[in-house]
Formats: C-alpha cells, sequence, structure tokens
C-alpha cells in the first residue's frame, strides 16, 4: 500500500519505566481510512504506545511522523493540536466541574459537542450536572463525544467498548464506519476480539514492548466498500492469539481450553459439602434486594448480571464493607453482623474487589503487598510471623507473579497487579472467597492461570463466588450460575450447561419471566 | 418556552447554592454571631463594624490567597512570611512619602510578591518536592528578608493610605465603607476569576484531578503558577493592609506563622477542602470574618480573652468534627 | 508472563558518575551522611573548637530532642498525616513536669508523659474517627492547648517552672567524663525502638500500607482507626519525651520552650527521606536530617550573621536539600 501515505506513524519508539522496558522497538503505522487493532496481552506496551501517541509521556527513542512529517509531541496539548484525540480507559474529566465547565477547559464548541451527544441517544444529559455525579459509561460518552467535537484525524480509543452497553458500543462501530468513509482513522485497543473481526481493518500486534506480527487481509476492498465492517471477518481468532502469546505460551495454554479442565468433569459437589457461607433476604434500599443464595465448600457459584444490576453494592455487602438495609449473612451456619471487612475477613470471607486501585498498594514493594491481611488483629501487631517470608514465596511461587519490578506494585503489568491482590489471600489464608470480576482487562494467558487458580482453591475446600463480565467463563470455570438483574436474584442455571445466549436472556429479567 | 427556561434556570441555581451550602452556612453564621453580637453589647453601630471589618482585612486576604492555592490542590505555608515581607518593605519605603509614592509602591509590591510566589509555584512544579515542604523553606527565607530589612518594629506609611484600608487618616475610627470596599472588591474579583475565566476553572481542574487535567490538554504547570501568583499577590495586600492598619512594620517570625496557621483554618472553616478541587473563596472570605470576630464577642461575653484560644480551636475541630460526622452518617445511611 | 530475564536496557547508565549517582539514588542515606560530613566539616573551619568532644556533645543535645520530635512526625507522616501540635504537647509536658517536680521526678516525668497519652489519643479520634484532616485537627489542638496552658499556669499550674535534679540531669546532663549526653542515651533507645517498630512489626507494615493506599488495608481487614489512633499516640508520647528533655536541658520552661522545633521537625523528617504523602520513609534518615539542621544550627551561630540571615541560609538549605532528595530519588 506504498500509494498512501501514513496518517499517523511510529518509528523504532521505545519507552521505559525505571528498570522495565515496556516499549523496545516499535513501528506502528496506520493509514487513512482505516479502523486499525492494536491487540496484545497484559504488560505487551498497548497502553504505553497509546500513551505516547497521545502526548502523556515522552518516547525515550524513536520518531513520531504524522502525515508523513515528524513531530514532537510534549504533552496532551500536542497531540490535540496535530488532530490526535484520545478516549482513555479512565475519561479525562475533571470531577469537581460540571460537564459544560469540562468543555469549556477543553474549548471546545458546545453545539459540536451537544451533535455528537444526541448521536449517542445522550441529548438529554444535563450538561450542567457535575461529573462526579455521572455513572462511568456516561463519562466515557461523554469523553468521546468530546474527543469527535475536537474534528480529529485520528481518534485512539482504549477499551471504549469495556464499560459501555451493547446498544451504545454499537454507535459507536458505526460511527467508525463513518470515520472510515471520511478517510480519517481510528486506532482501537480492545480485549474483544469479535469485535475487532467486526469492524477493523488491519490488526497490529504488540508482543513484549515489540510490534510482532501485522494481520494485513484483502485491504484493497477496505475502503472502497463503505460499510461498517471491516476487513477482518476472515481472520481465525486463534491466529491472533497465537501472535499475542508468541508460540510456546499458546500451546501450554492450549491445555486448558474451555471444558477441557479436569476439575469441570467431577460431579458437581454441592449435593455433597456443607453450606459455608449464605445470603438469606439480602437487602439495600432500592439497588440490592431479597438475595438469597447459599455457598458450599467446594464449589464455585457464578454471578452473571449487565452493568448496574446491584452486584457491586451486593458485595460490598458479602464482604462486609457496607451493612444491609435488611437480611442476614450466615458464616457456617450461625448469624453474623459485620460492620466492617474486618468482621468478615475473621470470619473467613475475602475479597477480591474489582478495581484494582482499591486492593493495592502501588508504591510499596510486592511482599509488602502480600503481607498486610496477617496484622489485622492488634494482637498480631508485635510481631511478624516466622514463616512470613516463606508464605510470601510460595505466593509468588504459586501465581508466578513476575517479580522483576517488584520494588513498587504500581509498574507491574495488570495482569500481575491482579496475581498480587488475589495472592494477598493466599498468604493469610481464607474460607470463602468473592471475586468481582477478577479477570476484566487481562489478557488471556493470565486469564487462564487464574481459572485454574480458582479451581484449585476450590477443590481445596474453598467456596468461592465469582461475579464476572466475560459470560464464557461460567462454562469455564463455575458449578453454578445465579443471574442477577435488577437488584434481585433472578434464575439460576447449571454453569455446565449455561450458555451465552442463556445467561444473556436471563440478564435481561423481563424476557426469562415473559 | 420561556417557562422551561427559567426553570431551568432555577434548577441551575438549586443545583449551584446545593453544591455550595458549606459556603452559603458560613454566610448565614456569620450574618448569626454579627446579629447576636449587636445584642450582646449596649451600642452597635458604625464602630463595631468598622472595627471588625478593617481588622479582618489581612486575614481576609491571606484566606482568599490560601483558599485559590487549596483549590489548586496546594498549600502555601509561606503565605505569612510574605505578610512580613511586605509588612517591612511598605512600612521600610513608605516612610515619609508622599501617597502618590505609597500607591506606587503598593502597586510594585503586590506585582512584585505575586511574580516572588509564582516562581515559588514554579519550584514546586518543577522539583516534585511537595506543596508543604518547599513553602516551609521558603517561609524561613521570607521572614529572613522581613527581619533584615526592618530589624525592629518601625517604620511607617501615608494618612490617605491608611484612609483606604480603614477609613480614617489616623486609623482609629472612621467609615467602615472604605474596609468593606477594600475587602469585597478583592474577594469578588477573585471569585469571578476562579469560576469564569479559563485559567480560574483550570485552577481547580488541577485541584480536583490533575492527571484528568493533563490529559484533557490543559496546562498544568500554568496553573499552578497562576494559583501561587495570585496567593502571592493577596497576601502582599495583606501585609498592606497590616502597615495600613497599625501604620508601621512588625517582623517578628510567630506573627507571620500566625497568620498562615490561621488562613489555612479559614479556609477549611469556609468550606474549602484541603485536598483540592472543591470550595469557593467567598466561603473562606466569611470564615476569616468570623475568626476575628470571635475574639470581640467573646470579650462582650466576659470571657478572659486567654480563652479566646481555646474556643477558636474548639470551634475549628467542631465544625470539622461535624463536617466529619455528616460525611460518616450519610455514608451509613446510602 | 514470558519468565525470559530482559537483556540490559539501552537506557542503562554505563559511566562511573552515572554509576555513583545510581548508587546513591539507591541508597539516599549515604548522600546523606556525606552532607552532614561536609557540614561538619564546614562547622569545624569556622570554629576549630567544634571538632571537639564538647562541640559533638552540644550538637547532640540539641540534636536528641529534635529527633525525638521528628521521630513523632516520621511515624505520622507514613501514614499520611502531620502533628502541628507536638510542639505544643512538648511545651506542656515540660509544664507539667516542671510543675510536678516537687512530687518526684517519676511522678513528674509519668505525669508530663500522660499529658501526651492525652493530646495524642484526642488527635487520633479526630482524625482516625471524624476524619478530620489531621493539618487541621492538629493545628487547631495547638490553638486549644497554648489556650490551656496559658489559663492554667495562672491557675492549678502555678507553682514552680523549674524541673528538677534528675530531670535536669537527663536534659541537659553527660557522663563518661563530660563526654556523652544522658538524653542522647534517651534518643538512642527510642531511635532502637522506632526503627524496630518500622522495620520488624505489623504495626510499622500497617503505617506504611495506610499511607499509601487506606482502601486497601481496610478492604484487607485491618481496622485502620487503630492504626492511626495508636500512631497519634504514640506520637504524641515522642512529644511529652522530647519536651521534658528540653526542659531538662534549659532548666526552667515558659510557654514558648519548644515553638522554634514545629518546622524543623517537619523538616528533618522530609530532608530524611520520609514522604509527607505516606508509605515512603523511615527513620533512619529523619536521624541523620535530626543531625543536619542541628549541625547547620551550629554553623550559623559560630558565623555570627545575625538572625535575619540564619533564617535565609537555613530556609535555602532545607528547600535545596529537600529539592536535592526529590531529585535524587525520582531517578530511581
Amino acid at each position: 500500500m506504498s500509494e498512501s501515505q501514513p496518517l499517523l506513524a511510529t518509528v523504532k519508539v521505545a519507552k521505559s519505566y525505571g528498570p522495565v522496558a515496556a516499549l523496545r522497538e516499535v513501528d506502528f503505522s496506520v493509514r487513512r481510512g482505516e479502523v486499525h487493532a492494536l491487540l496484545g496481552a497484559n504488560g505487551a506496551g498497548k497502553s504505553t504506545l497509546v500513551k505516547i501517541l497521545a502526548g502523556v509521556h515522552p518516547a525515550d527513542a524513536g520518531d513520531l511522523h504524522v502525515d508523513g512529517r515528524p513531530m514532537r509531541i510534549h504533552a496532551p496539548v500536542d497531540a490535540i493540536a496535530v488532530g490526535i484525540a484520545t478516549v482513555f480507559q479512565d475519561p479525562a474529566l475533571i470531577p469537581d466541574l460540571t460537564v459544560r465547565q469540562n468543555l469549556r477547559l477543553s474549548e471546545i464548541e458546545e453545539s459540536a459537542f451537544t451533535h455528537w451527544l444526541s448521536w449517542f441517544d445522550l441529548e438529554d444529559l444535563d450538561t450542567d450536572s457535575l461529573v462526579r455525579e455521572l455513572p462511568l459509561e456516561t463519562l466515557r460518552m461523554v469523553d468521546l463525544a468530546r474527543a469527535l467535537a475536537r474534528d480529529p484525524q485520528v481518534l485512539l480509543l482504549d477499551e471504549i467498548t469495556a464499560a459501555l452497553t451493547a446498544d451504545q458500543a454499537e454507535r459507536v462501530f458505526s460511527l467508525l464506519g463513518q470515520w472510515r468513509e471520511q478517510g480519517r482513522a481510528a486506532v482501537l485497543i480492545t480485549h474483544r476480539l469479535a469485535e475487532v473481526r467486526r469492524i477493523c481493518d488491519r490488526a497490529t500486534i504488540l508482543r513484549d514492548g515489540r510490534n510482532v506480527a501485522l494481520f494485513e487481509p484483502n485491504s484493497d476492498t477496505a475502503a472502497a466498500n463503505g460499510s461498517a465492517t471491516g476487513t477482518m471477518q476472515d481472520v481465525d481468532e486463534h491466529e491472533l492469539v497465537e501472535a499475542m502469546l508468541g508460540a510456546e505460551v499458546s500451546d501450554s495454554a492450549a491445555i486448558e481450553a474451555p471444558g477441557s479442565h479436569p476439575q469441570r468433569q467431577q460431579e458437581s459437589p454441592s449435593s455433597v459439602q456443607e453450606v459455608s457461607f449464605a445470603a438469606q433476604g439480602l437487602s439495600s434500599g432500592e439497588v440490592v434486594r431479597d438475595i438469597s443464595f447459599e455457598l458450599r465448600r467446594g464449589e464455585i457459584l457464578g454471578l452473571v448480571a449487565l452493568e448496574g444490576q446491584g452486584q457491586e453494592r451486593l458485595f460490598s455487602l458479602l464482604s462486609g464493607d457496607r451493612r444491609p438495609s435488611s437480611g442476614d449473612i450466615l458464616v457456617g451456619g450461625s448469624q453474623r453482623r459485620w460492620t466492617a471487612p474486618y468482621d468478615a475477613v475473621g470470619d473467613g470471607v475475602v475479597l477480591i474487589p474489582g478495581d484494582r486501585l482499591l486492593t493495592l498498594l502501588p508504591n510499596l514493594p510486592v511482599r509488602q503487598n502480600l503481607v498486610v491481611p496477617l496484622f489485622s488483629r492488634i494482637r498480631q501487631w508485635l510481631r511478624i510471623p516466622t514463616d512470613e517470608r516463606q508464605r510470601v514465596m510460595n505466593a509468588i511461587d504459586r501465581l508466578s507473579i513476575d517479580t522483576r519490578a517488584a520494588s513498587q506494585v504500581r509498574r507491574l503489568s495488570g495482569g500481575n497487579q491482579q496475581k498480587v491482590a488475589i495472592g494477598r489471600w493466599l498468604v493469610a489464608g481464607f474460607r470463602t472467597l468473592l471475586c468481582f470480576d477478577p479477570t476484566r482487562g487481562i489478557d488471556v494467558q493470565t486469564k487462564r492461570e487464574i481459572y485454574a487458580l480458582l479451581r484449585e482453591l476450590a477443590a481445596s475446600g474453598a467456596a468461592i463466588l465469582l461475579y464476572t463480565s466475560e459470560l464464557a467463563e461460567i462454562q469455564l470455570v463455575c458449578d453454578r450460575v445465579l443471574i442477577m438483574h435488577d437488584g434481585r436474584i433472578v434464575d439460576e442455571q447449571d454453569a455446565a450447561h449455561a450458555t451465552e445466549s442463556s445467561l444473556l436472556t436471563a440478564a435481561h429479567g423481563l424476557e426469562v419471566l415473559a | 418556552m420561556m417557562t422551561t427556561v427559567r426553570s431551568a434556570g432555577v434548577a441551575v441555581w438549586r443545583a449551584g447554592l446545593a453544591r455550595n451550602s458549606w459556603s452559603l452556612g458560613v454566610w448565614l453564621l456569620l450574618s448569626a454571631l454579627l446579629i447576636w453580637y449587636a445584642t450582646l453589647i449596649p451600642v452597635f453601630g458604625q464602630f463595631q463594624i468598622t472595627s471588625i471589618s478593617k481588622n479582618s482585612l489581612p486575614l481576609v486576604y491571606l484566606a482568599i490567597g490560601q483558599a485559590i492555592i487549596v483549590i489548586a490542590g496546594g498549600i502555601d505555608l509561606s503565605l505569612g512570611a510574605l505578610l512580613l515581607l511586605t509588612n517591612a518593605l511598605a512600612a521600610r519605603f513608605m516612610d515619609d512619602q508622599p501617597f502618590a509614592m505609597v500607591l506606587f509602591i503598593a502597586i510594585i509590591l503586590i506585582a512584585g510578591l505575586g511574580i516572588l510566589n509564582a516562581l515559588v509555584g514554579y519550584i514546586i512544579s518543577v522539583s516534585g518536592v511537595p506543596d508543604i515542604v518547599v513553602t516551609l523553606a521558603t517561609g524561613y527565607i521570607w521572614s529572613g528578608f522581613a527581619l533584615w530589612i526592618l530589624p525592629s518594629p518601625g517604620g511607617g506609611t501615608a494618612p490617605e493610605f491608611r484612609w483606604l484600608f480603614t477609613g480614617a487618616q489616623s486609623g482609629i475610627g472612621g467609615t467602615y465603607v472604605m474596609p468593606i470596599l477594600m475587602m469585597m472588591v478583592p474577594a469578588i474579583l477573585v471569585f469571578l476569576l476562579s469560576r469564569h475565566t479559563r485559567i480560574g476553572l483550570s485552577i481547580y481542574a488541577i485541584g480536583s484531578d490533575s492527571v484528568a487535567a493533563r490529559l484533557a490538554g490543559l496546562d498544568v504547570r500554568r496553573a499552578k503558577v497562576s494559583s501561587y501568583a495570585i496567593g502571592g499577590a493577596m497576601a502582599a495586600l495583606a501585609g498592606l493592609a497590616t502597615v495600613a492598619l497599625t501604620g508601621t512594620g512588625d517582623p517578628r517570625f510567630s506573627v507571620g506563622a500566625n497568620a498562615t496557621l490561621n488562613s489555612v483554618a479559614a479556609v477549611v472553616l469556609g468550606g474549602v477542602a484541603l485536598v483540592g478541587g472543591t470550595g469557593l473563596v467567598l466561603g473562606a472570605v466569611a470564615a476569616g470574618v468570623i475568626l476575628i470576630m470571635l475574639n470581640p464577642i467573646l470579650s462582650a461575653m466576659g470571657i478572659d480573652p486567654n480563652n479566646a484560644q481555646i474556643i477558636q480551636g474548639l470551634l475549628i475541630a467542631g465544625v470539622m468534627v461535624v463536617g466529619g460526622l455528616v460525611t460518616l452518617l450519610r455514608e451509613r445511611s446510602a | 508472563m514470558s519468565q525470559t530475564p530482559l537483556p540490559a536496557q539501552p537506557g542503562a547508565p554505563t559511566g562511573l558518575a552515572a554509576r555513583a549517582a545510581e548508587h546513591i539514588s539507591e541508597h539516599p542515606t549515604l548522600a546523606l551522611t556525606g552532607i552532614l560530613a561536609v557540614l561538619v566539616l564546614v562547622t569545624g573551619f569556622i570554629e576549630p573548637n567544634y571538632l571537639s568532644v564538647s562541640g559533638a556533645r552540644n550538637t547532640l543535645l540539641q540534636a536528641a530532642p529534635l529527633g525525638i520530635l521528628a521521630g513523632a512526625q516520621t511515624i505520622l507522616m507514613l501514614t499520611g498525616g502531620i502533628d502541628l501540635s507536638v510542639t505544643m504537647v512538648a511545651t506542656g509536658s515540660a509544664y507539667v513536669a516542671a510543675n510536678q517536680s516537687p512530687e518526684g521526678a517519676l511522678i513528674a516525668i509519668f505525669l508530663g508523659i500522660v499529658v501526651g497519652l492525652a493530646v495524642g489519643s484526642a488527635n487520633g479520634v479526630g482524625v482516625a474517627i471524624f476524619r478530620v484532616n489531621p493539618l487541621i485537627m492538629t493545628l487547631a489542638m495547638s490553638g486549644i492547648l497554648l489556650g490551656l496552658f496559658t489559663a492554667w499556669a495562672q491557675t492549678i499550674l502555678q507553682g514552680s517552672t523549674q524541673m528538677g535534679p534528675f530531670i535536669k540531669l537527663i536534659g541537659g546532663g553527660s557522663f563518661l567524663g563530660n563526654r556523652i549526653p544522658y538524653s542522647v542515651v534517651v534518643w538512642v533507645l527510642i531511635a532502637g525502638g522506632l526503627i524496630w517498630l518500622l522495620r520488624r512489626t505489623g504495626w510499622g507494615r500497617l503505617l506504611y500500607a495506610i499511607g499509601d493506599n487506606e482502601v486497601a488495608v481496610r478492604l484487607a481487614g485491618v481496622r485502620v482507626w487503630q492504626v492511626r489512633i495508636t500512631a497519634y499516640i504514640v506520637a504524641g508520647v515522642l512529644g511529652s519525651i522530647s519536651g521534658i528533655l528540653l526542659g531538662g536541658r534549659t532548666g526552667a520552661v515558659d510557654l514558648q520552650l519548644a515553638n522554634a522545633f514545629l518546622l524543623p521537625s517537619v523538616a528533618a523528617a522530609v530532608i530524611g527521606g520520609t514522604s509527607i504523602f505516606g508509605g515512603v520513609g523511615g527513620y533512619t534518615g529523619t536521624i541523620l536530617g535530626a543531625l543536619i539542621l542541628s549541625v547547620l544550627n551550629s554553623m550559623l551561630t559560630f558565623l555570627n550573621v545575625g538572625q535575619a540571615i540564619q533564617q535565609v541560609v537555613y530556609g535555602t538549605i532545607v528547600l535545596a536539600l529537600a529539592w536535592g532528595y526529590a531529585g535524587l530519588t525520582r531517578r530511581a
């Protein structure tokens, strides 16, 4: 494709954070009229590349070309000036200002912004509401609308669909179709390979800070057909995964492909084992209503819900972080009244929250992160268990945490951070594990490791409640699955027979009842 | 159409009031205290209002400056020392000068200290040393300079200059129009600047979420430096007001340290959270006046002025405890 | 995750100077020790008598109370807190101890420490349970204490403002032929205790953890308020001890006794590398910070330049040290 000058290109871009090389030598280019997928496992360098393109961090080495001209981008404001608009995973909006004040700060024409808002069916949004008061999915759309109102040439979208409803995602896809027709470009960072096949034209794969593959299927038809779909449909998802993981790793990963885990073949333990944790008529305002379930030793109970059905609140009730307005929590058959996570942890009920920011000590070493729960009681304050070091080493080994950047956890990749979050409970021990979306935004390999670990923990007698936003995980790891809708449990299915479509139907609530 | 527009306007106002209910509450508290004070003493009139408003000037100016810096996510422990420095410079160089010259010096000082403190803001931003540490150190430096310029209390200023801040050329008695004007004009100017200009909003933005502000394409450093420049200029005003009030210069370190601590107290009482990004400059203004008013109120109640210190501390701690309690209960019930 | 070790990075420093800088940035206490040594030599150059046992003793006599106060700040700063009332606690404790000195040294010291316990508990409850910003809580507390002790000085604390002989000995006396001050022994004991607490106990681990991410500690099943309150109590007690030593050194107490130590106590911790935002630092650095500030103080006194210039130089050096430290550690 020599006739088309790349709209945006990097040449041998490199970036290190302290001792960790995030990008080594990346050549990446985006043409006019394409939707380009940027793929890779966690820690492969996707986010770093986006940050360099967006001007958040300067590159240590290498060149950046926009429309064939070399450019220096020192700050986000420079990137915006050359026509690169970015929608980050965390919306770049000021929480204590109103939407309108945010627009004013970014010097955005309000009319252009409202045009895009109505494109996303959000014309009812009150621009005088504080950003702090708006839900995350709305903020991501606001952020996207603001980016579009800048009328950019290149749009960088980092995991844009993760927080959106299916409906809103469709809108974004059709927008990308238009974008292609207008001869602009978009870069899509995503973990959802189905999206890539559906709407992208090319895909660059990063691994260990290098661009290792470029998928470029019959690109002649790309710009010409002008439809909302890209040209990646014929690419095999497995090929993409293989490229992301590298040859040797993907072989070992294949052993644990769906349905093949040894534990899944066993008889469901629910009929045999004692109930270790139960909720009875648990309610919290209008958000969580009358939820009852039993969780047995050795069981992994799945929980499925669309965004915002009260699952976050349910988990904070179950972990003692909030008190229910009514209903009971039973541990080992006896009723518990918890006022803080302190009490829940004392009863062996522990939480791995969805947001890793809630569970990591970012500036402290891995070891300090892992040992915190060992000192929750005052009587533990003045000594350090003699086997502390041993326990930490065991947890690190068992999770195969990559400790190259162990002196500060914030330097670890997302997947490794999640392992640390899980690891602190391996060190301290527990009976009931509450897992909130532990694999969100994590690469395939780490996901598989986490599935295997959960099965292993269950086999050794733990009771696990697993909320997940990825429906495919239910069959893979769970024994039973509860479906939550509008604050209630609306259905229970046997995980072995739960299909994505049966789960989705139930998760929409009304259809199942009808 | 008209009605919907108007009701939307009302809704915006209502939301605005709800968001700034703390600032509103502080002004209500100030009014209540004034009324109470009026009933406490036999005669309440021009003299009392003049005295409260002019005595509040230095603290109110410092509180405005501190508020802007705190809103931007910083804190300036050198504001009191900047007050000392201005006070010393003004008393030394304004002595026996004609009014025009005195005004010229005043303007130079306001601009000069604004620039000086902007430099401090720049140092904070480049060095990565926390605000509290840098300003702690610069506080020493400025009060050292103040002592160097004016080794012992003394100096003076033009009578007209004293009239400007106190309403009387002798600094005694006079009209309350001047002190109230001198309080409200800068207060409202800085308030409008902070809420209705792009630089003001970016000061809120960096205090609220500096990462998001940078990603949104704002110049974080410029906003930071601006907040410190405003703080420096307001501290200069406070130093000038002190010269006008006392007619002399006093370079004692403890005067500056107390002024700094009071400015922080006024800002927090005024509803500007120390984490930054929230609160209104006007809230800090009312809180500054309240802190000054406590003294005459307590003495009117026949309470030993030594105990004023205790009451002031209890008031600050009490208000903060109640604030914490409200948040706690709100979280429990939510 | 690939387990293969990384090849040498392109950006790794190669030259000798760069390697030295790298080494220092990993061990900032080396740099602090170097600065301390340079300051001692410069002071010795200005006043040759300073490089003697008595010079060292005088500096240590100054450094001990400051180092203990800075220990209080270090503990609290690690949790993201600060104590602006610690010097009023010191002053109040000394005042009480002096007042009770006729009752015997043990009672005097005990009652002095009760002041720190009480104020520390009150600060802790305010900060940990009512979530008052520590800066504000301790600032208000400082005002309350000043008012209370001013009032009490004329009522219930009327009487002796002289420390008893035992406290004077501990605060200002020396042994081994007038070589080693008793207060330094107290400081060494406290320093050992603090270093053990911070490095080798669960409580110490929790202080760092809370300073880094309080929510994560709460979700790990820790009652964060317990840790915070105990930290403020320990800080209060350290304030008391420091005040009693200081009072013993000066012999007589007044309400300005420890005032001048507030900013240096924070500065010593900061220079020593403890982050005011919490989670980073330790007491070893603070000890060096307190020594550096004390030597600096002696140097400025010998220079005999007057208070104005002293303040300017003091401020400039604190700023330069903090800046240099930030620059060094940011490389890592």
